[in-house]
């Protein structure tokens, strides 16, 4: 029985520049506490090794403190043995980094820079398949095929990339066999890349991102805790919780008929967990002038619970009804004004810009007009 | 609303008293009373009433106070629809404002509630607005004002007109639009002004925060550029090191060098040997010739011995011929010496014989002569005498006589000697032997024996079995001189003369011919006696005389012996002749024997020499094969040696080649090395860099900077979308109040028009639309600013504009009192005049109270006349 654990694309150093205040400190935070929540899951399900397939920094060239504090963070979870894989992000290319990571690396932490075979134990081989530039161009895994190891010993893959054109940075022509586990005998490929956990195959995974770092994968950050019981042994796999901050994009869909305030409730995660939630809210579907009003008053009364919050209404269609109208005025300029914008907003020989500049104008006008009745 | 009292206690000028204006009614009202009688102070006590609240101590509550304090109060009745209430307010001390219902004596409400019920009559409260209208002494609310007042008063106005408007639309929000648009001008000027973003504003520094990141990150991502690049270039200049620092390629360079070296030195050594070949070739080429030419050289010699042979037995039978030739002319020229001699004996014997005959018969011819002459001497003298004369005549024209005779005689004498000189020429002549087969033929002409023939330079003797013999003069005859005499006598005889020639002499003495005609006879006598002269004849005669001595008798014939004489002569000259032909032929063969011998010596000396190039004779057949050998053997040498050379030349290898070929590998070697050390420093140099911006985590800057730089423009772009709503709902509002601001303008230009058209004739006027107050008057088709017309009209327009209003209101069911406060003091009479017109014909439905202290001009006016009495509350 061999037992590892199977995590990628750490992008230790990510600074979050699109955020503000202290948040994008908390998160980069985050992403070295990972080390040490991998760590305690090796320890706690008796694995000796931990596999990191690629971009375990975000940079060809991290500070030099978060590549000595992720080093020292290894180096003390000691005997926890540590592989690392260059990703596409900190590639072989960057050869300073990598020149020094084998200048600094500690005993427990393993560079797996070569496509070379490496012995984890006396039963278990990694083949690793490290990427030599940001966009090798090439399958990477295909020396895994022809690569020889003991007699019995467990062939365990180690790669970095996209199986299909699902890549993280976008449409790629280097993409990994989707069965090279196959083609390779391997007992299992595990893959790094894809930010969300993904089983290609039984023997074929991408283990995601440990901490995410974008809305895109609706699913928490983990890890991937592998047992192989021996060759053609299917590899027993368990998923282990290890991500601190929840980014969450929720949809809320609104009906005419709908109470947002009511449906943003049921919506919105649990008070105690909004301090680590991301949270961006896509308003979609229809409403009328108050309901969207008290919506967006809604969400902003929330807005200071969230570690982010952003909303999205651009999906959101406005319902507009005579009654609406006439909450702004039932006569008069104001009226006439409210109904130039709304005819606007509804034209169809105008741009979409111009058309939500209306909308935006018509609901402004709303909320000015509740404001002023008060 | 309307007015129907106003009552004050201790205002102004009323310290402690107080004044009442009772029983207002519709229509127009007049208070007309002189200055200081309290008008104006009415009039602003009513206008505090309506507009400063009982707590207030502004300005025009201060102004309310008579100087000795006390506490205003003023009181007004109204009536409002059907209702009529009292309106109470007390300033200062026990400050208080109330409305009672007049009806039923009732509190209809107190202090702050009271004045919200002043303020919804003024503005328009839930039972609607109603309002006044107000023009006061002088102040027309054109002009300008100070800003607080101005604002001051436009906010009144602007209620109160705002009032109106919703009374004509029946429709409220105009409080509400201007809140509204007051908002979003708000926010608007929060973001932006008129120029662009407001400085300090969220939207400029929105920004200026992109700016910033973008400029940053432009700086940045060329650092990540120089960083990757640095990368790059290291990552290539390592792994071209790595390829030109291995061991394999070191030593390939190496074994490059070290064969490139060994094909040079075998290209080398290669070439000096085909040198030595080459070297060795040449020589045998030369030995090789040396012996051809040896060979050549004898078998020369050889040739030439055999030719000079030949030529030196020719050269011997040349030089017998020559002494042959040279004994038979020393021998003819012996024979001909011989018969000259005789031939100069014979000759000077008949000589000498024919002088003898000669002087015998010249003396027996002198004894004839001297008789004869001894007579012509006497006939001579006679005719001497006359021809003396003619001669003396004569010498004038003529020449010497004798002269031309002398020269004839020279001429003849030169004949003379010319024939000698003839008569010496050579000749030749033949005695043929018996046995002689024919004649010999000279110059064409046969030569008979004995003949003697003269000939001129040379002659050509054929001779018949034997061959040509040619003769040659080459001596000139001798005895010359005598010819060169005369001759020489005949040009000194000629210069005498003065003439060229004889002919010229003659032709002279044929030119004194007819001088001496006479002479001629004389002298031919004369001649004919004296022939040589008078005195030559007695010259001769005496000489005769003498002569005649010892004379002697001829002896012989004289012509025979002249005969003989001529022929001695000639075979003299023969002989000669004869003799000096010899000579020449003795000499030529001396000289042919004298040219045989040096080319006979000639020939020895070369044939000496060949014969010592050619050694003993017997030796020479020899001598040619061995020489034969030589040049076979040497030739053999020389095309072996060539046979080698072109072994060597073309096995040879290129030598430059070989060169070049080291050159280059070593060229590489350094190259490599020099790259080497190159690509050491580039990579030490890139490893600086790099190291400085891998520490700075530019990347990582990178990222973060386009990650807020994006984020920054979303904000922008917010911003953008929020200036664009706020504008689009501003213009939106501004343009529906427009609108309706031009519905409610119209009914107050309908009202107004007829009022206008009272004081003047086609005139209109445009509003301004924010302040609602008169703008432009169009007269006659020109537009003219209200704030350029005169006083009077502006006041008129103003009362005029406030009369439209109220009479915009009244018809809507809710008149406002409109209030002059002396409002028509820049008017003249007939201008009141029809301002009163104006103001009765809006009177009906109407109350309009007016102030006035031109009592006389208003008393034109009429309507309801005011009264001021004394009240106390």
């Amino acid at each position: 029985m061999f037992r590892f654990i199977h995590s990628s694309d750490l992008h230790l150093g990510k600074r979050f520049g699109s955020f503000s205040g202290d948040l994008p400190g908390r998160l980069r935070e985050a992403r070295h506490g990972v080390i040490g929540r991998l760590a305690q899951h090796a320890r706690d399900h008796g694995a000796d090794t931990i596999l990191l397939a690629g971009d375990t920094f975000d940079t060809e060239t991290p500070a030099p403190d978060i590549r000595r504090q992720a080093l020292a963070a290894m180096r003390d979870h000691a005997p926890i043995r540590w592989v690392i894989l260059p990703g596409n992000h900190d590639s072989l290319q960057a050869t300073q980094l990598w020149s020094t990571l084998k200048a600094e690396a500690p005993a427990n932490v393993v560079l797996a820079s070569e496509p070379a075979a490496i012995h984890l134990s006396a039963g278990a081989v990694l083949l690793p398949a490290p990427c030599t530039t940001r966009r090798p161009g090439r399958d990477m895994s295909a020396w895994m095929d022809g690569a020889a190891t003991p007699e019995g010993a467990l062939r365990i893959g180690l790669a970095h990339g996209a199986i299909r054109d699902f890549s993280e940075e976008g449409a790629s022509s280097d993409v990994i066999a989707p069965d090279r586990a196959a083609r390779a005998g391997l007992d299992y490929l595990a893959l790094g890349d894809w930010h969300g956990p993904l089983a290609v195959d039984p023997r074929t995974r991408y283990s995601g991102a440990p901490e995410p770092d974008r809305f895109k994968h609706q699913r928490p950050g983990e890890a991937l805790l592998v047992s192989i019981a021996g060759r053609s042994a299917l590899p027993e796999v368990t998923s282990l919780a290890t991500a601190s901050f929840d980014w969450q994009m929720r949809e809320l869909h609104l009906l005419d008929s709908d109470d947002p305030l009511q449906a943003l409730d049921a919506l919105l995660p649990e008070s105690r967990q909004r301090r680590q939630t991301l949270l961006r809210l896509v308003v979609t579907g229809r409403s009328r002038l108050p309901s969207r009003t008290a919506m967006l008053e809604a969400v902003a009364l929330a807005a200071p619970d969230f570690a982010f919050i952003e909303l999205d209404d651009a999906g959101l269609a406005m319902d507009c009804e005579a009654g609406d109208l006439d909450l702004i005025d039932r006569a008069g300029a104001l009226r006439e004004a409210a109904e130039a914008l709304l005819a606007e907003a509804g034209d169809d020989g105008l741009s979409a810009g111009e058309r939500e500049i209306a909308r935006a104008a018509l609901a402004r006008l709303f909320s000015y007009a509740q404001a002023v009745a008060s | 609303m309307k007015i129907s009292a106003l009552r004050l206690f201790n205002v102004k000028r009323f310290a402690g008293r107080g004044v009442a204006i009772e029983g207002i009614g519709d229509g127009v009202n007049v208070l007309c009373a002189a200055n200081e009688f309290g008008k104006s102070t009415s009039f602003e006590a009513l206008h505090a009433l309506f507009f400063q609240p009982y707590s207030g101590k502004s300005g025009p509550v201060r102004n309310l106070r008579p100087y000795s304090g006390g506490n205003p109060l003023v009181e007004a009745d109204i009536a409002h629809g059907e209702e009529r209430f009292r309106i109470t307010k007390q300033y200062y001390g026990g400050g208080f404002a109330r409305v009672t219902d007049l009806a039923s004596g009732r509190l209809v409400a107190q202090a702050d509630e009271a004045e919200n019920f002043i303020s919804a009559l003024i503005k328009g409260g839930p039972a609607g607005p109603a309002g006044l209208l107000w023009v006061r002494q002088g102040v027309t609310g054109i002009e300008k004002r100070s800003n607080a007042e101005e604002d001051g008063e436009k906010q009144v106005r602007a209620s109160l007109l705002e009032s109106v408007q919703g009374e004509v639309e029946a429709m409220t929000g105009g409080r509400r639009m201007a809140e509204i648009m007051q908002t979003v001008a708000g926010e608007l000027d929060k973001l932006v002004t008129k120029r662009g973003p407001k400085a300090g504003g969220r939207y400029a520094a929105a920004i200026e925060v992109r700016d910033r990141l973008a400029a940053e990150e432009a700086q940045i991502s060329a650092d990540v550029g120089l960083l990757r690049e640095a990368l790059d270039k290291r990552a290539t200049a390592l792994k071209r090191l790595a390829e030109l620092d291995g061991a394999d390629e070191r030593q390939q360079r190496q074994d490059a060098v070290a064969s490139a070296q060994v094909a040079f030195e075998a290209a080398q050594a290669q070439g000096e040997r085909l040198k030595t070949a080459e070297a060795e070739f040449k020589l045998a080429r030369e030995r090789r010739d040396g012996a051809g030419r040896a060979l050549e050289a004898f078998r020369t010699a050889l040739q030439k011995d055999a030719d000079l042979a030949a030529r030196r037995r020719e050269a011997e039978r040349r030089r017998g011929e020559a002494v042959g030739r040279r004994g038979e002319a020393a021998e003819a020229s012996a024979r001909a010496q011989a018969a000259a001699d005789l031939a100069d004996a014979q000759e000077l014997e008949t000589r000498e014989l024919l002088a003898r005959l000669d002087a015998a018969l010249r003396a027996r011819e002198a004894a004839e002569r001297l008789a004869e002459s001894r007579q012509r001497l006497s006939e001579a003298e006679a005719k001497r005498a006359a021809l003396e004369e003619a001669e003396a005549q004569l010498a004038l024209v003529g020449i010497q006589p004798g002269a031309i005779e002398e020269l004839q005689a020279l001429e003849i004498e030169l004949s003379g000697l010319r024939a000698v000189a003839e008569a010496a020429r050579p000749s030749v002549a033949v005695a043929y032997s018996v046995e002689a087969g024919g004649e010999i033929v000279m110059d064409g002409v046969p030569l008979a024996d004995g003949q003697e023939r003269s000939y001129d330079g040379q002659a050509q003797l054929v001779v018949m079995g034997i061959g040509v013999i040619s003769l040659r003069s080459n001596k000139t005859p001798s005895g010359d001189r005598r010819l060169e005499q005369a001759e020489e006598r005949r040009r000194a005889l000629l210069d005498a003369m003065g003439v060229e020639t004889l002919a010229a002499a003659r032709a002279r003495q044929v030119r004194a011919q007819q001088i001496d005609a006479e002479m001629r006879e004389l002298r031919g006598s004369l001649s004919s006696l004296a022939p040589a002269g008078l005195a030559r004849l007695r010259e001769e005669v005496a000489a005769q005389a003498l002569a005649g001595a010892e004379l002697s008798e001829p002896e012989g014939d004289a012509a025979q012996l002249r005969a003989a004489l001529s022929a001695a002569e000639r075979q003299r000259l023969d002989a000669r002749q004869a003799l000096r032909e010899a000579e020449p032929d003795r000499r030529r063969a001396e000289d042919a024997i004298v040219a045989a011998e040096t080319a006979l010596a000639t020939l020895r000396t070369e044939q000496a020499h060949v014969e010592a190039q050619l050694g003993p004779e017997e030796q020479r057949a020899a001598r040619e094969r061995a020489l034969c050998e030589d040049f076979a053997d040497r030739s053999r040498e020389a095309e072996n040696a060539d046979a080698r050379a072109a072994e060597l030349r073309a096995a040879a290898i290129d030598l430059v080649s070989a060169e070049a070929a080291l050159k280059r590998a070593r060229s590489v070697q350094s190259s490599v090395e020099q790259q080497i050390v190159a690509l050491r420093e580039a990579v030490a140099g890139l490893n600086a860099g790099i190291r400085a911006r891998s520490d700075e985590a530019v990347e990582e800057s990178w990222r973060e900077t386009a990650e807020a730089l994006s984020a920054a423009e979303l904000r922008v772009a917010a911003f953008d979308k929020e200036i664009a709503v706020l504008q689009r709902l501003a213009v939106s509002l501004d343009r529906a109040r427009s609108e309706a601001r031009e519905l409610y303008l119209k009914p107050v230009m309908a009202e107004l028009s007829p009022l206008l058209g009272l004081l003047f004739d086609d005139a209109s006027v445009t509003f301004d639309e924010r302040t609602l107050l008169p703008q432009t008057i169009s007269r006659n088709g020109q537009e003219e600013e209200v704030e350029r017309l005169s006083g009077g009209m502006r006041e008129q327009l103003s009362v005029l504009t406030r009369l439209a209003f109220a009479r915009l209101l009244a018809r809507g069911g809710r008149p406002a009192p409109v209030i002059l406060d002396d409002a028509l003091v820049y008017s003249d009479d007939d201008r009141i005049e029809r301002m009163f017109d104006a103001l009765h014909r809006q009177s009906r439905d109407q109350q309009i109270i007016v102030f006035s202290c031109r009592q006389r001009a208003f008393q034109k006016l009429g309507g309801n006349t005011l009264a001021m009495v004394d009240w106390r509350p």
